[in-house]
């Protein structure tokens, strides 16, 4: 499956609020852009958010799956960003 | 008039957002900026008045904006509003627009643009030390800069606005990166500009791009 269908799979578990699921698409998600040879070297998201918020500023994309699921802030980040993108 | 350039420089969204910020827009204005160890209050407080345009990019939140290692330089409600009036804001940072900058429009901005949720982008961490190299961070960085040289070029606030807005659209269309993709949009989605839209600054000289790279860059702390 390529990347563009793990991602679909990604968000739909993140409109459905599924931190775990959110998680595990994610992580099968980069595997398959690993597949497909795209991303940098060491891609990390980051952020200009204050240190008011409990995720860091900048989160490599291998940790997001993990920050999904311990970092509830992160989550609904990430959830949001899911449903503007739908 | 000068312009008020500042700019943090102490992690990698800082390290990455002015690494474009010196290559890209920096090098148009006068010699006064607040770079680095300079992005802070004090600085700030002289130079802001006697310019046409601030420009800043730091960590946010939805009442401040903060430069060096998240020294304040704006808090809604605690600043002199002649370091303001008049002026065409722009800053790259996290939730601004949300009571920051309509504090700064009714304190008498001309036009003010933020985001009103967080600013994210995907960067490679591993070109810390030439982010200006880093493509991924382009792709979302560069409708900013392409914005903010609008509004260098004597173009109205939304003008340039819409220049931002449709970079992020064009970028969107060709990325392949679902995760730089979903960023591009919700970046889009929050942009905000708020004030007069006809707003404008002096135009200042223009320069062919691309520029050497410039010179100092430190390790981060």
């Amino acid at each position: 499956m390529g990347s563009k269908e793990e991602w679909q799979k990604y968000q739909e578990a993140m409109r459905a609020g599924d931190a775990a699921a959110a998680a595990e698409a994610f992580r099968r998600f980069q595997e398959a852009k690993k597949q497909e040879g795209k991303g940098g070297s060491t891609p990390t998201l980051v952020n200009l958010s204050t240190k008011s918020k409990t995720y860091r500023n900048a989160i490599p994309v291998d940790q997001i799956p993990d920050e999904l699921v311990t970092n509830p802030e992160f989550f609904e980040l990430m959830k949001k960003i899911a449903d503007k993108e739908g | 008039m000068p312009s008020t350039v500042c700019i943090a420089d102490f992690d990698l969204p800082t390290r990455s957002a002015s690494g474009f910020m010196l290559r890209h827009v920096v090098p148009r204005l006068e010699p006064i900026h607040l770079f680095s160890i300079l992005a802070r209050r004090f600085p700030f407080q002289l130079s802001a008045p006697q310019s046409d345009i601030i420009i800043g990019m730091g960590h946010g939140d939805v009442d401040t904006f903060t430069g060096q290692n998240e020294a304040v330089i704006l808090d809604a409600g605690r600043y002199n509003p002649r370091e303001v009036r008049g002026k065409v804001i722009k800053l790259l940072s996290c939730q601004t627009g949300v009571e920051l900058g309509p504090d700064l429009v009714k304190n008498g901005c001309a036009v003010f643009m933020g985001y009103t949720d967080d600013y994210l982008w995907v960067m490679d961490a591993d070109l810390a030390s030439r982010p200006w190299a880093d493509e991924m961070a382009a792709t979302c960085l560069m409708p900013v800069m392409d914005g903010i040289n609008a509004l260098l070029d004597g173009k109205t606030a939304r003008e340039a606005f819409d220049i931002e807005l449709e970079g992020y659209g064009r970028n969107a269309a060709v990325e392949e990166d679902e995760l730089i993709k979903s960023c591009l949009k919700f970046n889009r989605s929050n942009a905000v500009l708020l004030g007069d839209p006809m707003a404008r600054i002096r135009a200042r000289p223009r320069i062919k791009l691309p520029l050497p790279p410039p010179p100092l860059i430190l390790p981060i702390s």
